[in-house]
């Protein structure tokens, strides 16, 4: 690992409990001038909507004034979401009323994407709707890093996940598409996007000015595509990610993750095509690159992995004169 | 009539038509106590492993701008709201243990009209709703003559035996008027008197040189049987009111082996001292005799022992409260109380245990709160220490 990127890992990796006197969060936020706006993006969401609106709009709009704007935009729920969620008071939207001339897509990355044109903040923060452990943390500690440090732009979540956890050495906290695809991806192709431990997490919080230059894929692409995007326009730099603790979720059938995985891959190939990686392929990164974290310590483990080969057998002489093979 | 029971009367009346417009305005603002309600009911809270929960409330007593919240050597988190002339306080007190091991995933579902999860009736919201108390008087332009002490306390129930409310009791050197103990479960629940009380645990065990060739040699499974039947052939009068629960039963872990221990919980309630004395004693001669006959090792502990207590139905706390539960709309239901109304009680304090709104599967996995009926449960609670604190209350 090179100086830069660990420095870094050192500089732009947080851990939420740092930004726990919200009092100073938002008194920084108000000298700042910055308007905040919360989206949850829903589809059929109804046990854990209420919870996160009814959480984060009490402790984070009225205890504290973090956010000014607070959205839920649905793709069309058949459950009682929008009922839900409105009775906790969000503002509810359906993704389709919104910039209804570009027509409707529908997916999550839709209404993220129309979510930039519906909402006035200066920082737009992205949670889903599934989590069931919904905190406060889930929104501050994302951004809490954008108020602070002016030159980053986009802090990604990143969680434990307690069934790996043994004896203070956990591993780095992906899902099994993290792990199994896009860590092998970006070692390969984008060596230093690795160090984003959690790169699929579904919250993340980013500055409109950022936001509002990327393309956004509907569908599952989103989250890599606006690594990938940003990464190529601004550099690691602009990046920074969040500890957040716990987070339980539902879990996702292998199926929908080959799915998942699928959609992904077009994205990622859509995009090394776009930047020349197809055609003019470099040599292939050998280190593969991964996380653990001990004592709140997060260390990229390298290890190589060089995929060596053998020829076909009919090629080699001493099975030739054993089989007498010409 | 002399004046001062005019004016008590008016001061009454006049709290009683603001009851309405209150449930309403605490409707409103919701958000913020149904907020502390998940977030506390989150927290794993067993009795003797409260310590999170209790830093929990600490912090938000403080976030609430409350004067010196403190954990005292009891484990329970207190605060004082101050009033106008501080010469006397008013006691809230929310037990903050809960019947749920941290193994139980202790998670709240919320729903349009309800809340959802271990130990959020019992005692979460109650928890939540003392915490709210000096956001809510604000809310709602109540300014209190008297301090308001609010404490959650720990080690509350089971085998604890009100140990945290007793204990902060003991230590503390305000003068009070009244308490009142909040409880999430259930609306129109009025407690005013504490019921004796004896909670007890039967260990039995098989000796090792235990002779298993004997006549009516068995297991500790069937000799736990055979002294449960004994026990139930101890008379239980009707009058004073006497109740027998067998509440636990822990005995052997397979199919085809013979426990050689096991364990029997209970608890006696009953209106009359004299018989819970009498019903230790039968207890203690039945395990002797069995223990005996048997050749098995029997012995029984007291866990927990408290006398009956309480105030009269006359007495003007629990008239004033009859009078705002009325004027909520809300059906007293009366219920003498296992629970930290004793402590209180036995402590000299007049004092009343309100629940706060409509429960189902208490205490189990699913326990429910019901939003609807919450607000005018809040209400009652609010107008009550209204109430206390203009001296309506008082003999």
């Amino acid at each position: 690992m090179s100086k830069k990127e660990a420095n870094w890992l050192e500089r732009n990796t947080f851990h939420h409990s740092i930004f726990w006197d919200l009092i100073k969060l938002v008194e920084e936020k108000e000298r700042k001038n910055l308007k905040i706006s919360l989206c949850i993006p829903t589809l059929n969401e109804e046990k854990t909507i209420g919870k996160e609106v009814l959480i984060l709009r009490s402790e984070l709009m009225e205890r504290y004034p973090l956010v000014d704007e607070f959205a839920v935009i649905d793709s069309g729920s058949e459950d009682k979401t929008l009922e839900v969620a409105s009775n906790y008071g969000a503002d509810v939207y359906l993704a389709s009323d919104i910039l209804p001339e570009v027509g409707n897509k529908r997916g999550k990355g839709e209404n993220l994407w129309k979510a930039i044109h519906q909402l006035k903040g200066d920082i737009i923060c992205y949670v889903d709707a599934d989590i069931s452990n919904i905190h406060p943390r889930f929104v501050y500690g994302l951004v809490a890093p954008l108020i602070h440090r002016d030159e980053i732009s986009y802090v990604k979540a990143f969680y434990d996940r307690p069934l790996n956890y043994s004896s203070g050495l956990r591993p780095s906290g992906g899902g099994r598409v993290t792990e199994i695809l896009i860590r092998p991806l970006f070692s390969l192709f984008y060596p230093e996007l690795s160090h984003i431990i959690q790169p699929l997490s579904g919250e993340y919080a980013a500055r409109r000015e950022v936001l509002e230059k990327i393309p956004f894929p509907i569908g599952y692409g989103v989250e890599t595509s606006h690594l990938l995007d940003l990464y190529e326009m601004y550099g690691l730099e602009t990046f920074a990610q969040t500890d957040l603790d716990r987070r339980v979720h539902r879990n996702q059938t292998t199926n929908a993750l080959g799915k998942m995985s699928f959609g992904i891959l077009q994205t990622f190939f859509n995009r090394l095509h776009a930047q020349g990686k197809l055609d003019k392929m470099p040599d292939l990164e050998t280190f593969y690159r991964r996380f653990e974290v001990e004592d709140g310590n997060y260390h990229q483990l390298i290890q190589e992995v060089v995929e060596e080969e053998r020829p076909p057998m009919i090629e080699i002489e001493g099975y030739l004169n054993r089989f007498n093979a010409s | 009539m002399p004046i001062e029971q005019i004016d008590s009367k008016t001061l009454l009346n006049d709290l009683l038509k603001e009851i309405p417009s209150r449930i309403e305005k605490i409707r409103q603002t919701r958000d913020s106590f149904l907020t502390d309600a998940v977030l506390l009911g989150e927290i794993p809270s067993p009795t003797y492993g409260e310590a999170e929960r209790i830093r929990t409330v600490v912090d938000r007593f403080r976030e609430n701008g409350l004067d010196s919240p403190m954990i005292d050597e009891f484990g329970n988190a207190s605060a004082q709201l101050a009033g106008s002339n501080g010469e006397s306080s008013i006691l809230i007190m929310a037990h903050a243990d809960s019947v749920f091991s941290p193994e139980v995933r202790h998670e709240i579902q919320v729903g349009s009209d309800s809340l959802t999860g271990p130990g959020i009736a019992d005692n979460a919201l109650g928890l939540a709703a003392m915490i709210s108390l000096p956001r809510l008087l604000q809310e709602l332009n109540i300014q209190l003559n008297d301090n308001l002490i609010l404490v959650a306390n720990s080690k509350s129930l089971g085998r604890a035996n009100l140990e945290g409310a007793r204990g902060f009791l003991e230590t503390m050197s305000l003068p009070v008027r009244a308490g009142i103990c909040v409880e999430g479960s259930t609306l129109g629940r009025l407690s005013y008197s504490g019921l004796g009380t004896l909670r007890g645990e039967i260990t039995l065990q098989v000796p090792g040189d235990y002779n298993w060739k004997r006549f009516g040699a068995s297991g500790a499974i069937s000799h736990l049987t055979g002294l449960i039947n004994q026990i139930r052939e101890i008379p239980i009068p009707k009058e004073p009111k006497t109740q027998l629960v067998f509440g636990g039963l822990k005995c052997g872990s397979s199919y085809n082996t013979s426990p050689r221990q096991g364990s029997l919980r209970f608890e006696i309630t009953s209106e009359g001292d004299e018989i819970i004395g009498k019903m230790e004693n039968e207890l203690n001669e039945i395990c002797e005799q069995f223990s005996a006959e048997t050749g098995t090792l029997v012995a029984m502990e007291v866990v927990a022992k408290r006398n009956n207590c309480g105030i009269p139905f006359s007495h003007p706390l629990v008239k004033t409260t009859r009078s705002i539960m009325q004027e909520a709309g809300i059906t007293p239901q009366v219920d003498p109380s296992t629970g930290d109304l004793n402590a209180l009680i036995l402590g000299g304090l007049p004092a009343v245990t309100l629940g706060l709104t409509t429960v189902e599967n208490l205490r189990e996995i699913n326990e429910t709160v019901y939003l609807d009926p919450l607000y005018a449960g809040i209400a009652q609670l609010v107008t009550l220490i209204q109430a206390i604190d203009q001296g309506i209350c008082e003999t």
